[in-house]
């Protein structure tokens, strides 16, 4: 059932002519787990009216909800198109791919425009552009590669070195930004594709404890503020009108929607903008807020559905390239999902990230639908293998 | 289904390491969805009456900065109450109606308030300053239009207040807003925007130590913005007052003796180093900072013509002109150019090539000894060393004495001079050093820049015979509580390396400048005092004044430098404040020890 070793050429690997060969591939795209996105999607688009039809803006109140349609639109192109892409041009891309994101960080270091203490952009034709975000899909690229190249000699240690050392460069590069909780994305995807490309046991004890060893000498690192989020974290009461407010109105906010929720455009923490970036990082507490307990959960069983659907291509990929790839799209939507729900209810620390289809924001929703695109890649070669 | 000979990695291993990743996932997902059980259904009432009542506002209290006093314990820096205008952010509905009230009331500009309201929605919740110290007048308008003015409130925080406006205001400092700069910097950890920091002076060479520590306040406003109760309050902790070695009588007297002049005088304890007064002329009151200060009188400060702001002190840097000659004086001795006994006599020029140098005495001084060309600044004299040493030497010893570097004194911005050497003049302008540089440099002319407070440690390291003090102006930091945070004792922190022989024959001519010399209009009656003038070349205009000086010339107390920008001759303009300035120190000490005859 090997298709590495037959040639291919074409990027539309199967059928007769180009137009049947689209549409066959068009057929086989999972459409169920599209709609599960587009729900997703459509939660957020809700949750930013909701919290953003007040704003005045010259755009007028529709401003954020249309952009957001936007970048979802570009997604769901852009999702078509890698979906199109046989997912084994990847062992040709996946080097330039990683070097390209390096530089794109590196260039971010040094003349990004700064937001808020950060300087996590670079803007291009007038547009925002975060190439951390784009950085994560690379890396699942480069990984999933290295692995899938290394296979013979994956159980030995030293071929679970050299990806860490691949992975902190960028890490390192966007904790600098600084952007903590990107920056334990990176760490997330390596973490999961290593588990699932069969890291022995003993070596993830191993991790496990240098992890450990190594938060006292990470802490030194760390700016004062993203120490601040972490004693907080810890005791948000410790200082609740300062770095410990976030945690507790979002608290306050999820908690005020009780079973069925105030309702949309109602909650009283999110209209009243007692809550903060709510379009963006705290999304679900306005969710939690406005839709309630049921809201939430619709929410939550929408993610599972996404992750369980990764994890069957990912199983039923044809070979382990596409396993690789599957996982790291996996284990990326995963960290984002959980931390940043995880954050909303004070369970992690205030980091950051967004939540995957649902916060606002170009950059992210286009790298999550590219990687959806990965996802339909995988599996549509997985049916004609 | 995967290929995979010789390796221990199966595709059934592989499913299993995946299923594991699910459990974990699923796992993930249980703790948040019991979380928010947690959250929604068990404590849903307790948050939903909280959300409610979630009118609490959040206000910082400024912590008084520490006084200052003067070395006789008088206070010079205190605070005063003052009357801010403060919003939150978050509870503003219209930024423009805001604005515009606002604009009529304070006098602001339109723009510069909504620009300003867009950098503090940056913190929505908390209650952050848009204008300072309101006047009266300002403060009955906001009151009486207090319905316009929804999620504002007034607040009464210390402010800085000098007690004697001008006095040691160069100084002392002045405190403004922190700026943009300086919130990235590490020194302002724990800064936000709209805190005062110190801008100059000791406000901000000690501001680590004068800032304290913020206060919070936490209290729950009803629907009309009024407390109702305070949730929590954190008191803020005042910063630590400072104790200085300035007399601030002997300041403001130089002050008022030099008043209408620009220029500087410094005075210190000759055996110490402690800074008794350094004035800076003209001044400025630091008040004005405190105050709402509009765009134009802050322009009118900066760019002022005198350059109110600058230390003269330590920020400006001058030819030394004839004082220059102690260095000279001391490099010639110490390297045997000439015996004490030698004569060189001054027609009135010196020739060396197709140039001629004057002497400052166009009839001449006849034949000099080393005590006379001191006592009688003759250039001639100083010519001829100039040549027999060479710039190299002339280079060491006067870094050796401390021009041309730093003297690292407590106060920031201090400006380093000039002290040439062929290297720099070759580096500068690609030029070889000429022999007329030597005769320049050794009295003082030329590149050579020093700051007059590079020119009184200099003048300290002579009178002290080699002994480098440090010198400062700060002796003790005292906390609220009364403990002593940090003394400053008197600390020789190098010794030149210069022979005692050489001090004593140098400042036996520093003698007779003052009792038969240049310096004789600093003459004091019953008082011995030696001293050195200076007149200065510069291409700016009117030569620069300089007198320095200690005294008494047995057990020297007191070292002075007196510096007048572009008042003439030294021995006219700055050696007669000095000796003014050295009567009053001693008056002031024991009005029965030196008789005066005015």
């Amino acid at each position: 059932m090997s298709t590495g070793t037959k040639k291919r050429t074409s990027y539309f690997a199967i059928g007769q002519t180009p137009f049947n060969r689209l549409f066959s591939l068009l057929k086989h795209i999972d459409y169920s787990l599209l709609f599960v996105v587009l729900c997703l999607c459509f939660f957020g688009l809700l949750v930013i009216y909701s919290t953003t039809h007040v704003q005045v803006t010259e755009a007028g109140s529709l401003f954020y909800v249309r952009r957001q349609l936007i970048y979802i639109l570009a997604g769901i192109v852009l999702c078509f198109l890698v979906s199109l892409i046989d997912y084994h041009e990847i062992e040709k891309i996946a080097i330039p791919i990683y070097f390209i994101a390096l530089i794109a960080l590196l260039y971010v270091v040094f003349f990004g425009r700064t937001t808020a203490g950060a300087r996590r952009w670079i803007v291009i034709a007038g547009f925002d552009f975060q190439p951390s975000e784009f950085a994560k899909i690379a890396l699942i690229c480069f990984l999933a590669n290295f692995f899938n190249k290394q296979k013979e000699r994956l159980p030995y240690f030293a071929y679970f070195v050299l990806p860490f050392l691949f992975t902190i460069i960028p890490m390192l590069l966007i904790f600098r930004q600084p952007d903590l909780g990107s920056s334990m994305v990176f760490l997330a995807i390596l973490i999961c594709m290593i588990f699932v490309a069969g890291i022995k046991w003993n070596y993830i004890i191993i991790m496990f404890l240098a992890t450990l060893a190594s938060f006292p000498i990470l802490w030194s690192f760390l700016k004062d503020y993203q120490k601040n989020r972490l004693i907080l974290f810890i005791n948000p009461n410790l200082d609740p009108l300062g770095a410990g407010y976030n945690i507790i109105q979002s608290k306050v906010a999820i908690g005020s929607g009780g079973l069925f929720g105030q309702g949309l455009f109602s909650g009283i923490q999110s209209q009243l903008k007692f809550l903060p970036a709510q379009h963006t990082d705290f999304v679900f507490s306005v969710i939690g807020e406005e839709m309630g307990f049921f809201g939430a959960l619709l929410l939550l069983a929408l993610f599972v559905f996404v992750l369980w659907k990764g994890i069957k291509i990912a199983q039923e990929a044809p070979d382990l390239l596409g396993t690789f790839l599957a996982t790291g799209v996996v284990a990326f939507l995963f960290f984002h999902i959980f931390v940043n729900i995880g954050m909303a209810m004070g369970l992690i620390p205030a980091t950051g990230l967004p939540l995957s289809f649902v916060s606002y924001g170009g950059t992210f929703m286009i790298s999550n639908f590219i990687a959806i695109g990965i996802l339909f890649s995988v599996h549509i070669r997985s049916i004609f293998a | 289904m995967f290929n995979r000979k010789n390796t221990k990695i199966t595709g059934d291993f592989i499913k299993k390491r995946l299923n594991n990743l699910f459990i974990l996932i699923i796992i993930c997902f249980a703790v948040l969805i019991v979380n928010l059980w947690y959250l929604q259904i068990i404590k849903g009432q307790e948050y939903e009456q909280r959300a409610i009542n979630n009118c609490i506002r959040s206000l910082v209290e400024e912590a008084p900065r520490g006084e200052i006093f003067d070395k006789n314990g008088n206070l010079l820096i205190t605070n005063r109450p003052a009357v801010n205008f403060t919003v939150i952010p978050a509870e503003i509905e219209d930024y423009n109606i805001v604005s515009r009230q606002l604009s009529s009331i304070m006098l602001l500009e339109e723009s510069y308030l909504i620009n300003k309201f867009e950098q503090l929605k940056q913190r929505p919740f908390q209650a952050q300053t848009v204008v300072r110290d309101l006047e009266k007048e300002q403060i009955i308008a906001v009151e009486e239009q207090k319905y316009k003015f929804k999620g504002t409130l007034l607040t009464v925080q210390p402010e800085r207040k000098y007690l004697y406006q001008d006095l040691a205001a160069h100084l002392l400092g002045y405190v403004n807003e922190i700026s943009e700069e300086e919130l990235q910097s590490s020194n302002y950890q724990h800064l936000s925007g709209g805190d005062i920091v110190g801008k100059s002076g000791i406000e901000k060479y000690y501001d680590a130590y004068l800032r304290g520590t913020k206060g919070s306040k936490e209290v729950e406003v009803d629907a009309l913005g009024r407390e109702v109760l305070t949730l929590k309050s954190v008191e803020p902790i005042a910063g630590n007052d400072i104790y200085l070695t300035i007399d601030s009588k002997l300041q403001l007297y130089i002050q008022e003796l030099m008043a209408g002049l620009k220029g500087t005088a410094i005075i210190t304890e000759a055996n110490s180093g402690k800074i008794l007064a350094m004035v800076s002329q003209p001044g400025y009151d630091p008040n004005l900072f405190t105050q709402q200060i509009s765009i134009e009188q802050w322009q009118g400060i900066v760019h002022s013509k005198d350059n109110i702001l600058c230390n003269r002190s330590i920020q400006g840097v001058y030819p030394p002109g004839s004082v220059f000659k102690l260095i000279t004086a001391i490099a010639a001795l110490e390297e045997g150019t000439v015996g004490l006994n030698d004569r060189i006599y001054c027609p009135g020029s010196f020739k060396l090539g197709d140039s001629t140098f004057k002497c400052w005495r166009e009839t001449g001084h006849g034949n000099q000894s080393f005590l006379d060309a001191i006592s009688n600044s003759c250039n001639v004299f100083f010519y001829n060393m100039g040549q027999r040493l060479g710039i190299d030497k002339l280079n060491h010893y006067a870094t050796m004495f401390g021009l041309g570097e730093k003297t690292d004194i407590d106060l920031p911005g201090e400006l380093t001079g000039l002290v040439p050497s062929q290297e720099w003049k070759r580096r500068t302008f690609n030029q070889v050093w000429f022999p007329g540089d030597n005769i320049n440099l050794a009295i003082g002319q030329g590149y050579l820049l020093t700051t007059p407070f590079q020119i009184h440690n200099m003048l300290c390291i002579i009178t002290n015979d080699g002994n480098v003090y440090r010198q400062y102006h700060v002796d003790r930091i005292v906390s609220q509580s009364g403990d002593v945070i940090k003394r400053y004792e008197p600390e020789i922190i190098r010794k030149v390396n210069v022979s005692a022989d050489t001090f004593r024959v140098v400042k036996e001519g520093m003698k007779k400048v003052v009792e038969e010399g240049t310096g004789f209009n600093a003459r004091i009656e019953g008082l011995s005092l030696a001293g050195k003038t200076g007149t200065a070349q510069n291409p700016q205009g009117e030569n620069h004044g300089w007198f320095v000086g200690f005294a008494p010339f047995q057990n020297p107390e007191i070292c002075i430098t007196v510096f007048v920008e572009h008042g003439g001759d030294g021995s006219q303009s700055a050696a007669p404040i000095a000796g003014e300035i050295i009567k009053y120190y001693f008056l002031q000490k024991n009005g029965q020890i030196v008789q005066l005859n005015e």
